[in-house]
């Protein structure tokens, strides 16, 4: 399973359209075999902050914990985001 | 007004300044040259001068729109204190169209046109930084106020590319009263300011959120930016590799926050 963030947009900033994010992709993620792999990929997200990904990007980790890969996170503000979300 | 062979000469009017081209002062600019320093649109600046915030010089026989270069420096100095005033004002009046953000879609959608604007004047590692911190402040704005609002809703939001500041501003509550609903020991601005830019703490208990403003902090230091934050009487001031919390008393209180980002060194 691949998750493409550009489909939810390139700048992703704020908690409410990060929860929207999430609940939009419930029905998909319901059909996810518990030992595929989740790849989130930021290839094409220009802006994140951790609002957006604490509410999309948190309930997927603590759902699929390590089966989620982080790909394409090269983004300044992606790497910035990672950072303060793992402390 | 008077007009001679259909030229306006020397003469002020609604505090516009009308001349013939013979007559042209020095040093005035272009409304092309001035909308790029001023970072807004050749229509935003004609709109600007209709409500007289920023007036223009009309020259020749079809009233062209020039500026002052002086003028336009006062008012880039002036916008972050024109924020500041109407965060501070008794007066809940709305700002100007062009810099009030009622809703975060709009907030959006003008943070969306600040990337573009930057694009190709500072690196896109800055752009993204800058957006994402402004992203935030802008955004912790809307989170901790809504439904809550004391007077006027929304932001106050405006930047400017000559100055190479971005100023955001709100009427909320301040942080100190957001922090007091989950920790009611907190007594004065200056502390629940601190404890905003260095612990995981929300206002928003139970959710498990508060990482905003130490985000905006940790890019603030590993990047050439500053920031000038002020809530209530609480002031804020830090730049790349500070490494402690400094915060400061001020004369004049805001209810909500002021907040005035810098990238004067970004390349």
């Amino acid at each position: 399973m691949i998750i493409e963030l550009k489909k939810f947009g390139s700048t992703l900033i704020s908690r409410p359209s990060g929860k929207e994010a999430w609940l939009a992709f419930q029905p998909i993620l319901k059909d996810i075999p518990e030992n595929e792999e989740v790849i989130v990929d930021f290839e094409g997200v220009a802006v994140l902050t951790p609002s957006w990904t604490d509410e999309f990007l948190t309930p997927l980790v603590s759902r699929f914990k390590n089966k989620v890969k982080l790909h394409n996170t090269d983004n300044a503000s992606v790497k910035a985001t990672l950072e303060i979300l793992a402390k | 007004m008077h007009r001679l062979g259909g030229i306006c000469i020397g003469l002020h009017r609604y505090d516009r300044i009308y001349v013939d081209y013979k007559n042209m002062p020095k040093n005035l600019i272009s409304i092309s040259e001035a909308a790029k320093q001023v970072g807004a649109s050749v229509d935003t600046l004609r709109r600007w001068d209709k409500s007289y915030r920023l007036p223009s010089i009309r020259i020749g026989p079809r009233g062209h729109r020039f500026y002052s270069q002086e003028d336009i420096h006062r008012f880039l100095r002036n916008d972050s204190s024109v924020a500041k005033q109407w965060a501070i004002s008794p007066n809940a009046e709305l700002p100007a169209s062009e810099v009030y953000c009622p809703t975060r879609d709009i907030f959006q959608a003008r943070l969306e046109k600040l990337q573009s604007v930057l694009q190709g004047k500072i690196s896109d590692s800055s752009i993204s930084l800058l957006c994402a911190i402004t992203g935030e402040i802008g955004n912790n704005s809307f989170d901790h106020n809504l439904g809550n609002w004391p007077d006027v809703t929304g932001i106050y939001f405006s930047y400017s590319l000559r100055e190479r500041t971005i100023v955001l501003a709100d009427r909320g509550l301040g942080i100190l009263r957001t922090l007091k609903r989950v920790r009611p020991e907190l007594s004065t601005s200056s502390e629940a300011l601190k404890v905003a830019f260095t612990e995981t703490l929300s206002g928003r208990f139970p959710e498990a959120r508060g990482n905003g403003l130490k985000f905006v902090r940790s890019v603030i230091i590993k990047n050439p930016f500053t920031l000038r934050f002020q809530t209530g009487n609480a002031l804020l001031l830090l730049k790349e590799f500070d490494k402690d919390i400094v915060v400061s008393q001020t004369d004049e209180g805001v209810g909500g926050c002021v907040a005035i980002i810098g990238f004067e060194k970004s390349l």
